[in-house]
């Protein structure tokens, strides 16, 4: 899985590397997000802050209207934020890049292309020509199962295999960190316990930062090293929780039940 | 007669109703070589129906130029089919031997692929331009508006006295019906492409609008263009009736020729050659865009 770029923040990352504390490699820096118009004014997000650490797994979870979709599209870069900034690689966000691999709830593949096509697409705005690209893209099918599906269009397939493709897409153009939202919230518990198992095994073979939001509190106990819990009225930080649990995680195990009930506990479910 | 033909006409050009009712009568055409066997049969049974009520009418009206029998329509586009004359190839001006059917077809061409192709593009390419930018649409949404409601035919004046009768101004004619079609149809499916899928290109690397346009906005809105496309090569055979009508040469000339000679049943020969012509290019137009667009759901 070595990267297809060694740009400038690769090397950053080298330079700033000295301290013993793990990179921090998102910062959330305050952000507001406020919506106004004539009649109203709703606060989105108030004042979130956290850190994402290089290679982490940090799920954000909370009660619909917490904020938590308005917090990935402004990592995304989809949207800006009123007030704070959001800092990838000590870099301020701007925009949307493809420094951020992003994994949509509704899949977002481009119909008119094939399962290869999806995965290309990212590789062909990078420039990336053939044969690097082909291989690129075989290697990130492999990575999520989906060889075999390679000619396939996204009508052809199931809610998982779409996410997989998902997945493959925005893994292929070699992001600094997955930003994943609800990305298995379309699909059924059986095939959610299988990507579940997946996106574990990827992370481990990539070793990228994965920033996920779910409303899930299982979810979010089973896959990732912290919780950012979040309240609502306005969108705000509650309680980082560290999941202290060896993995592969079962949920039959009383301490990862103690941490749903923590984490529900916060929410206040 | 003439009553028949401005009825025509007016069909030609109130594009919008004749649009919904041609689809859906489009589609059953479409189908037919994907229908059962039964499905054929009956297919059958109510054509043979039909000419048979047709047969029956004519023989009890008696007179050939009040209601021409299915049989003299048929022997009447044998002997067009066959009778020798020459068609010009334009530009070059060489004489070619053709049959008379044949020559008013390809006459009916000369004006009705250019004006159709051109028509097309241009409409295309200001849908997709309008869909695209908001401020580009706010601009000329008034005045696509008003012209849009207009009649192709009615613009026949400025077809004579810019470009003249025949061809040219023929071309102008359906080149207007064209690009009303097909710029609703580009401007609708631009228009409908998911903000979502722009939003996946842009943090996919996606950073400038021609390269949106090129790789997201295009193909998303493919199929609804592609319809366009195939409701204007159906309406364009409408309107080329219609433009014909003063005195450009054609199958739509013959139409109206044969009738005012009370030659009727050449008149109805020449209008099942309109429809056989329809029923060739849609039905090819079919098969290209369903191989073209099978991601379709």
């Amino acid at each position: 899985m070595a990267g297809l770029r060694d740009g400038p923040k690769a090397e950053a990352d080298g330079a700033s590397d000295g301290s013993a504390v793990a990179t921090p490699k998102v910062v959330v820096d305050g952000v507001d997000k406020v919506y106004e118009s004539d009649r109203q004014r709703v606060e989105a997000l108030s004042d979130v802050s956290f850190t994402v650490s290089e290679g982490e797994f940090v799920c954000l979870v909370g009660p619909s209207g917490c904020g938590k979709t308005t917090l990935f599209r402004t990592i995304a870069g989809l949207e800006a934020p009123t007030g704070g900034e959001i800092r990838l690689d000590g870099e301020a966000v701007t925009g949307p890049g493809t420094d951020r691999g992003m994994v949509f709830q509704e899949y977002g593949l481009f119909p008119w292309r094939t399962v290869r096509g999806n995965v290309a697409f990212g590789l062909e705005e990078q420039g990336i020509e053939e044969p690097d690209r082909s291989r690129r893209i075989d290697e990130m099918l492999e990575l999520v199962g989906l060889d075999e599906f390679a000619d396939a269009y996204p009508k052809e397939l199931s809610g998982g295999m779409k996410q997989r493709v998902g997945i493959a897409r925005a893994l292929a153009v070699d992001p600094e960190i997955l930003l994943a939202d609800e990305p298995f919230g379309s699909v059924d518990a059986q095939t959610r316990d299988m990507l579940h198992e997946e996106l574990l095994r990827i992370w481990s073979e990539t070793g990228k930062t994965v920033l996920f939001v779910t409303h899930d509190v299982e979810e979010a106990v089973k896959l990732s090293d912290r919780v950012v819990v979040m309240a609502a009225d306005p969108g705000r930080v509650r309680e980082v929780v560290d999941v202290d649990i060896d993995r592969p995680r079962k949920r039959t195990d009383p301490a990862f039940a103690e941490y749903v009930d923590r984490v529900r506990g916060l929410i206040g479910e | 007669m003439s009553v028949e033909v401005g009825t025509d006409s007016e069909t030609g050009a109130t594009t919008e109703t004749v649009t919904g009712g041609d689809t859906s009568e489009q589609s059953s055409i479409g189908s037919l070589s994907d229908l059962d066997a039964i499905g054929l049969a009956y297919g059958a049974v109510g054509t043979g129906v039909f000419l048979a009520i047709w047969q029956t009418a004519a023989m009890a009206v008696g007179r050939t130029y009040l209601l021409p029998s299915p049989v003299e329509v048929a022997t009447a586009f044998l002997v067009e089919l066959t009778a020798p004359t020459s068609f010009t190839v334009p530009f070059v001006e060489i004489s070619v031997p053709a049959t008379r059917l044949v020559a008013n077809l390809l006459q009916s061409l000369l004006h009705y692929l250019p004006g159709l192709v051109v028509g097309s593009v241009l409409g295309i390419a200001l849908g997709v331009a309008m869909g695209w930018s908001g401020r580009l649409d706010d601009a000329l949404t008034p005045v696509t508006r008003f012209l849009r409601p207009i009649p192709p035919l009615a613009w026949i004046v400025f077809a004579i006295v810019w470009i003249g009768i025949g061809h040219g101004g023929a071309a102008f004619i359906v080149g207007i019906g064209a690009f009303w079609i097909n710029f609703y149809n580009a401007y609708a499916g631009v228009e409908g492409v998911s903000t979502h899928l722009r939003e996946v290109a842009s943090t996919l690397g996606v950073d400038d609008d021609l390269t949106m346009i090129r790789k997201v906005i295009l193909p998303a809105a493919t199929p609804s263009i592609a319809t366009g496309v195939r409701t204007s090569i159906g309406q364009c055979w409408m309107i080329v009736v219609a433009a014909e009508l003063f005195g450009a040469p054609g199958v739509g000339f013959q139409i109206i020729n044969a009738a005012q000679n009370l030659a009727t049943d050449v008149s109805v020969a020449y209008m099942a050659v309109i429809s056989l012509v329809f029923l060739v290019s849609d039905g090819a137009f079919r098969r290209v865009e369903r191989r073209a667009l099978a991601w379709r759901d």
